[in-house]
């Protein structure tokens, strides 16, 4: 019947349609090809010629069904909304607690934990240039540092995002302070944000410290410990948004997050893990451009694919595991320096992208994060973003608003199309793991990257106030810069000093022991030792230390 | 100090790093390419160099120019660098700095003898020509020695 | 070049010879550009050069070149021994700019004072080296160090000039080489003094390690034998072995041939700028018999050689 409908359509309206394609040539005889960022062409109008409704079924269903087009859940945003997770991080561990309070005050239904750049490179505070300690982020080091960020606050009621690579010594804090205030494990709920290493050798983030193979390794015995005991704690988020920063399209960012994905999977059945119970916990994060309609086809037709991989690839029946459940951060390469409050409008543009994307969790960006760290009144502002559009504009009040649009549709199989093509080419360099090893990958990444700048130098590509619509400023939107003071550091660095000499010696050398002998062996989660050795009171720095002696440090891979 | 001048007839050499603990590479990598399709001899290193690092590497390797890439607060530790250049005899060398470096501590780096600040949206071609007049020299890819 | 420039020149020379590293890069900066104090700082040095061990490594992209320097560098420093690295990377042809990217795997070697590292492009110059190179490695002789280890651009067949400058050069390979067993055969492997697998850890490996030394024992039947080795460079296996076998083939091919390693790059740049001269009279002063030969060769009187032997024959009188 709809296939029918569509055809008469057709018949009615060719006339109808030669005669606007000739008025628009008519009328813009130098029309200029538009393509978007992941290289499809845009054309000026798209009919039921492009899609229509006969490819309901096929494509679209209803959402919580395959393919899942329109969302993973049967209620999707009209049910429950998104958690908004902003990630903070900031100076000491006291910083952080206050901070975190005022930001559950506000609303913030989950939270995260950046640490330090000292901490994301594998070290203590002590080991670095004390000019930089905490001022990107929060230096947590010991379990008691742990235990401060989280005063006051009930861990086993709250969902937190940590932010480290592996070992994921935050999360085995975060263990150790649950095991020291009688908190079970079943009731730590959270992330791993930073578990995909794959995305960090790509991107060639700070966030790597272990080799290729020991990360391998270290991120399939991370999964099978928490499987077993932290049950509902995800180990693993795959990560779209570093490939997509560093360069990526969308399309691209969007394939290799799945090939990534793909690749996990296949490690962790390789060491006999049931696909039916961990695939249910993989998660994702990406980034949201600002490049709108691109975006939303990207997410639409990822979970699309995302279902097709997990029941014909893995063969999985647990429907759990076809709902592709990400987070999404506003992409903080689209803001600008200049004139910065337009950074505003340009997160709410990405935020909007990102919703009506089917996002099950939002991070948007701070409008000054490319003048300096965040100040707490521009996180305020990207916090009311998310609320003025869920509350104020209704953009949840319908499950997928744009689904059956003639644009998105077609911009969604071209997606689908462009994305399937690009996992076929690194499944021909034989999977994730290998292309990256190579370089394939970051190749890739490194020329779209290149060709972005070229565009934006040309001015093919216009970004407001940078090379268009520039303007004279005043520079008075500017917040005063927030630094922790020095004493405070200094006396974080004291409390270092005097934690590991007050600590039970013995027992961190049993546990280094331990955690070398589990680095040399096969048999051994490497995790579990890492957790022990966190309760032990060894630090962090000592167990990245330990680990990247023993398993291989991670070199970068560059091409330009 | 290097007792005699360099000779003028030959590509720029820039070395493109990376100091402190940052890793984002991309606003570098795009820089070392258009900065090689311009002529010049392009000196790359990963990101998290020490300080006395790059100071060797850039009297090994003779550069005319130092570019750092920095973001997050990799910024401040540029004073030390600047001092530890000068310490080695190196003062003939000019550095420019790319990235998020806020207003508040653009003067402390202008100071330490940075010659140029590239903020966020400074187009590529600004870049290179800077660097060219920093080298004092005139770019001849096609004059090579 | 007045009084002041040319007590600069000797002042520079002598730092140089005194084992500056600052001297050494400046006086490589003006061997690079070939003009103006270049003939000068090489005529100084030459009495000062003769100690060095010139250690050459090729191979195609991908192999891990510089990461196996990387470990030798680090096998070098346990023997005491100081290390000069020249590492060439390709020049474009279409600007003439390059990206020296191979010091980014010799990282680990940043401030240790015993290691110097030279990034070399090179400027548009075929065969895996600069125009330069022999006498950048001359400086670096020159100045004090005691082994030195030259990476070449690495673009696969063509690179055997390296031989000719290297007392011992090595052939790095990876395992599962395909193509490049094409590549291997057609050039480079005839250069080599040491082949090496590295990657050694990869299945493959084993395989790749008996194909090779299976192509050798086809080729140097009459010729001293290649020792074929094992290495996983990222991990340091195998290279301290590789270390002694370079000193066992550098001592074997000194004793051998009695050519010490600057008379080998002495005979190299001879060539080189014979062929150069040659060319360049033939362009200017033998430009008029250059143009009766062209006559002679479309009339079909000639054929090319033969004009060409004519032509030098005469220029040679």
């Amino acid at each position: 019947m709809a296939r029918k409908r569509a055809v008469l359509l057709q018949d009615d309206s060719i006339d109808a349609h030669a005669e606007w394609r000739r008025d628009y040539e008519q009328q813009l005889p130098h029309d200029k090809a538009v393509t978007n960022r992941s290289g499809i062409e845009i054309k000026p109008l798209y009919t039921p010629n492009d899609w229509n409704d006969a490819s309901y079924v096929g494509d679209l269903g209803y959402p919580g069904q395959p393919p899942m087009t329109r969302g993973i859940y049967a209620t999707m945003h009209r049910g429950r909304t998104w958690s908004q997770r902003q990630l903070i991080g900031l100076g000491t561990p006291l910083d952080y607690n206050q901070r975190l309070k005022r930001l559950i005050d506000a609303g913030t239904s989950a939270i995260s934990l950046i640490p330090c750049n000292s901490v994301y490179r594998g070290y203590d505070i002590d080991e670095v240039d004390p000019l930089l300690v905490g001022t990107c982020g929060t230096t947590v080091n010991t379990i008691d540092d742990m235990d401060v960020c989280f005063r006051g606050i009930n861990i086993g009621r709250i969902s937190t995002a940590m932010n480290d690579p592996l070992p994921f010594t935050l999360l085995a804090l975060l263990l150790a302070v649950a095991k020291r205030r009688g908190v079970s494990w079943d009731h730590v709920t959270g992330t791993s944000n930073q578990s995909d290493y794959i995305s960090h050798f790509v991107a060639n983030h700070m966030f790597f410290r272990l080799a290729l193979p020991a990360s391998r390794r270290l991120l399939v015995d991370h999964i099978a410990f928490c499987n077993q005991w932290v049950p509902n704690w995800n180990p693993l988020s795959v990560v779209g948004q570093h490939m997509q920063q560093a360069g990526a399209t969308p399309a691209q960012a969007m394939a290799f997050t799945l090939c990534t994905a793909i690749q996990y999977a296949e490690d962790c059945i390789n060491r006999d893990m049931d696909p039916e119970t961990f695939l249910p916990r993989f998660t994702f994060f990406f980034d949201i451009a600002i490049s709108f309609f691109e975006e939303i086809a990207k997410f639409r037709a990822g979970r699309r694919l995302w279902q097709k991989i997990v029941r014909q690839r893995f063969g999985v029946t647990n429907s759990k595991a076809w709902r592709f459940k990400f987070h999404a951060q506003t992409s903080g390469v689209d803001l600008t320096r200049q004139q910065p409050l337009n950074n505003i409008a340009r997160v709410t543009t990405q935020a909007m992208a990102g919703i009506f994307g089917g996002l099950q969790s939002l991070h948007t960006d701070a409008y000054d994060e490319v003048l300096s760290t965040p100040t707490e009144a521009a996180a305020q502002i990207a916090i009311s973003t998310q609320n003025i559009l869920r509350d104020e504009a209704h953009l949840t009040d319908v499950i997928d608003p744009l689904a059956g649009s003639y644009y998105v549709e077609t911009l969604t199989n071209q997606m689908e199309q462009k994305i399937e093509a690009l996992i076929g080419q690194i499944d021909a360099a034989g999977g994730m793991f290998k292309a990256v090893e190579q370089g394939i990958v970051q190749n890739m990444v490194g020329e779209s990257a290149r060709e972005f700048a070229h565009q934006v130098e040309t001015g093919e590509q216009v970004i407001v106030g940078v090379n268009a619509f520039q303007a004279e400023e005043d520079g008075s939107v500017r917040q005063p810069l927030e630094r922790p003071e020095p004493h405070r550091i200094q006396n974080q660095l004291d409390q270092l000093r005097s934690f590991k000499a007050a600590r039970d010696q013995s027992k961190v050398q049993s546990a280094l022991d331990k955690l070398t002998a589990a680095a040399n062996s096969d048999d051994i989660n490497v995790f579990a030792e890492v957790v022990d050795a966190a309760i032990a009171g060894v630090t962090h720095g000592e167990i990245v230390a330990c680990l990247r002696r023993e398993m291989g440090a991670g070199e970068p891979l560059i091409s330009i | 100090m290097t007792d005699v001048h360099k000779p003028t007839t030959r590509p720029i050499k820039v070395l493109v790093t990376k100091i402190g603990l940052d890793g984002h590479d991309r606003g570098s990598r795009v820089v070392a390419a258009h900065l090689r399709d311009a002529g010049m001899e392009v000196v790359y290193t990963p990101p998290w160099q020490a300080i006395d690092a790059v100071v060797k590497l850039a009297m090994e390797e003779d550069v005319d120019v130092i570019g750092l890439s920095c973001l997050a607060t990799d910024h401040l530790l540029v004073p030390k660098l600047m001092r530890a250049l000068r310490d080695s005899g190196l003062a003939h060398i000019k550095v420019v700095v790319g990235g998020i470096v806020p207003d508040e501590d653009e003067a402390a780096l202008l100071d330490a003898g940075v010659s140029r600040i590239f903020h966020p949206g400074t187009s590529l071609d600004d870049i290179t020509e800077t660097i060219t007049d920093l080298a004092g020299l005139s770019l001849a890819p096609n004059e090579r020695p | 070049m007045n009084g002041t420039a040319r007590d600069d020149t000797a002042r520079l020379i002598q730092r140089l010879v005194d084992g500056q590293r600052a001297a050494l890069a400046r006086a490589i900066t003006h061997i690079e550009s070939g003009a103006g104090l270049a003939p000068r700082i090489l005529g100084a040095i030459q009495s000062a050069i003769d100690k060095a061990r010139v250690i050459g490594f090729t191979g195609p992209p991908g192999v891990g070149k510089s990461t196996l320097i990387n470990a030798v560098i680090r096998e070098l420093r346990k023997r005491k021994k100081s290390v000069a690295v020249a590492a060439v990377d390709p020049s474009s042809p279409i600007s003439g700019g390059s990206i020296l990217g191979d010091r980014v795997r010799m990282g680990e070697h940043g401030s240790d004072e015993g290691v110097f590292i030279r990034s070399i492009s090179s400027r548009g110059h075929l065969g895996g080296l600069s125009a330069t190179t022999a006498q950048v490695i001359d400086l670096m002789d020159a100045a004090g160090w005691d082994v030195i280890l030259i990476e070449t651009v690495g673009a696969g067949q063509s690179e055997v000039e390296i031989a000719q400058i290297a007392d011992v050069s090595i052939v790095v390979c990876a395992p599962g080489l395909g193509d490049d067993v094409q590549a291997l055969k057609a050039g480079i492997l005839e250069i080599a003094d040491v082949l090496v697998v590295n990657k050694a850890d990869h299945p493959l490996a084993e395989q790749t390690r008996k194909q090779l030394t299976a192509m050798l024992a086809l080729r140097r039947a009459e010729r001293r034998e290649v020792p074929v080795l094992s290495t996983v460079a990222t991990s340091g296996h195998g290279v301290d072995r590789l270390v002694e076998v370079i000193e066992d083939q550098y001592r074997d091919t000194v004793g051998h041939t009695q050519v010490r390693g600057p008379i080998k790059r002495f005979r190299y740049l001879i060539a080189n700028a014979a062929g150069r001269q040659l060319q360049e009279r033939l362009t200017t002063s033998a430009a008029g018999a250059m143009h009766e030969m062209c006559a002679r060769v479309s009339r079909g009187e000639l054929s090319v050689d033969s004009a060409a032997r004519v032509l030098l024959d005469d220029l040679l009188k």
